[in-house]
């Protein structure tokens, strides 16, 4: 029972959302009508829409091609995250000698961006061999340091008694991880999964750095090439944004539950 | 015990929910679009030629352009019968431009049509119409 009226709260956090997604009505807008986007004054509905923009862009670059590359490389690097992560972040909640330095080194290897490291990073994947391949491109992001503290706080929640009795059980500490925290931490694998593959998804710097060949390239490097062709893009450039993003926020909208469970466990105590 | 804590079977849990059936509805669009597309795709395109007073104009010339790359050049001709209609079978684009001519009855404007996918069947609805002879 709520001692005050509950109708004025959400008013005020559909006017928000409402505002959050004037963005992506505008580019949806967009790319169904060509409008340009500095027309004044701006049509709020849009005329005359049609889906010819987003044919354009699928013949005019291969569209599928990319997606394909984008689809692989995102799989390889969600599932290289799930499985290093959860075993990081469940060595991080056991006791061993150094663990706050451990600690702090992760942490302060957050503070390093990736530009630091891009060059160690191509040398590394050179020796290799695995530049201009699909292991390459997901190669630097089988790990983030994020996601194994999202881990680490997932596993930490599991109280300690049931670890122990698996431990009694006579169950190793690599089947505890999959047969025993890993069902308890669904919150936190969508959290990876989805942190992963929208981070794997929307990579430029890296894949343009390690492709060589035109069949290997990703989306946003589809972008990059599709600006290039083409002059009077504004349609056409918007629904290729809604092509790039439609998967990103479909995974999202399936996974937003654990998402936000994922993110909030640990935060509490008690 | 109440139905809430009715476990369902595993395959159920399985394949009943949405991170499988949302994909899978996905997949089922996208192949029947594709079997759409594999029926429809073999480039013909069929329309009428009228004059100016909407009578059929037999022996018109018929021009398609398709768009290659940033500009539409010409890809095939095609005459109408005495019906006024023509057929053109061996377009492959998607983006394409018609227009009509016939000596001593006009010309029609050079008319835009997009299609869904390369080498769509389509029968325009509008005729293209011939005027400005001189």
């Amino acid at each position: 029972m709520y001692r005050y009226p509950r109708w004025p709260i959400h008013l005020a956090l559909v006017g928000v959302s409402l505002l959050m997604l004037i963005p992506f009505y505008w580019v949806l807008k967009t790319s169904v009508t060509g409008e340009n986007i500095f027309a004044y004054p701006p049509s709020i509905l849009p005329k005359s829409p049609h889906p010819f923009y987003y044919v354009d862009v699928w013949y005019y670059i291969p569209f599928a091609r990319y997606f394909l590359n984008s689809v692989v490389v995102s799989a390889i690097a969600v599932i290289a995250n799930v499985v290093f992560n959860a075993m990081a972040g469940y060595a991080l909640t056991r006791d061993f000698p150094a663990k706050p330095f451990v600690l702090l080194l992760f942490l302060s290897c957050m503070m390093v961006p990736f530009q630091a490291t891009i060059i160690p990073a191509y040398l590394i994947t050179g020796r290799l061999g695995l530049l201009d391949s699909y292991w390459g491109l997901a190669l630097p992001q089988f790990s983030t340091i994020v996601c194994i503290f999202v881990f680490k706080a997932s596993f930490d929640a599991v109280p300690r008694s049931l670890i122990d009795a698996a431990r009694i059980d006579g169950l190793s500490e690599w089947r505890i991880i999959w047969r025993v925290m890993m069902p308890l931490a669904k919150g936190a694998i969508a959290t990876n999964v989805i942190l992963a593959f929208i981070w794997s998804w929307n990579n430029f710097l890296w894949p343009l750095i390690v492709t060589r060949s035109a069949d290997m390239q990703t989306l946003p490097l589809g972008l990059a090439r599709f600006l290039s062709y083409q002059e009077d893009t504004t349609g056409a450039l918007y629904a290729f944004c809604i092509m790039v993003l439609a998967p990103g926020i479909l995974l999202f909208l399936l996974a937003q539950n654990e998402f936000i469970r994922g993110l909030t466990s640990g935060a509490t105590k008690g | 015990m109440s139905a809430d804590e009715v476990e369902l079977p595993l395959w159920r849990r399985l394949v009943i929910n949405r991170f499988v059936l949302v994909p899978a509805t996905i997949a089922v669009a996208i192949a029947l679009w594709n079997g759409y597309v594999a029926t429809h795709d073999h480039g013909i395109v069929v329309g009428r030629v009228v004059d100016a007073a909407g009578l059929p104009v037999p022996d018109a010339a018929v021009v398609l352009w398709v768009l290659n790359f940033t500009t539409y050049v010409e890809k095939t001709r095609a005459t109408t019968d005495s019906a006024g209609r023509f057929v053109i079978t061996n377009n492959d684009s998607h983006n394409i431009r018609l227009a009509a001519e016939k000596p001593g009855v006009g010309r029609s404007a050079r008319v835009p049509v997009r299609l869904y996918f390369r080498a769509q069947d389509i029968e325009l609805n509008e005729p293209l119409i011939l005027s400005g002879a001189s």
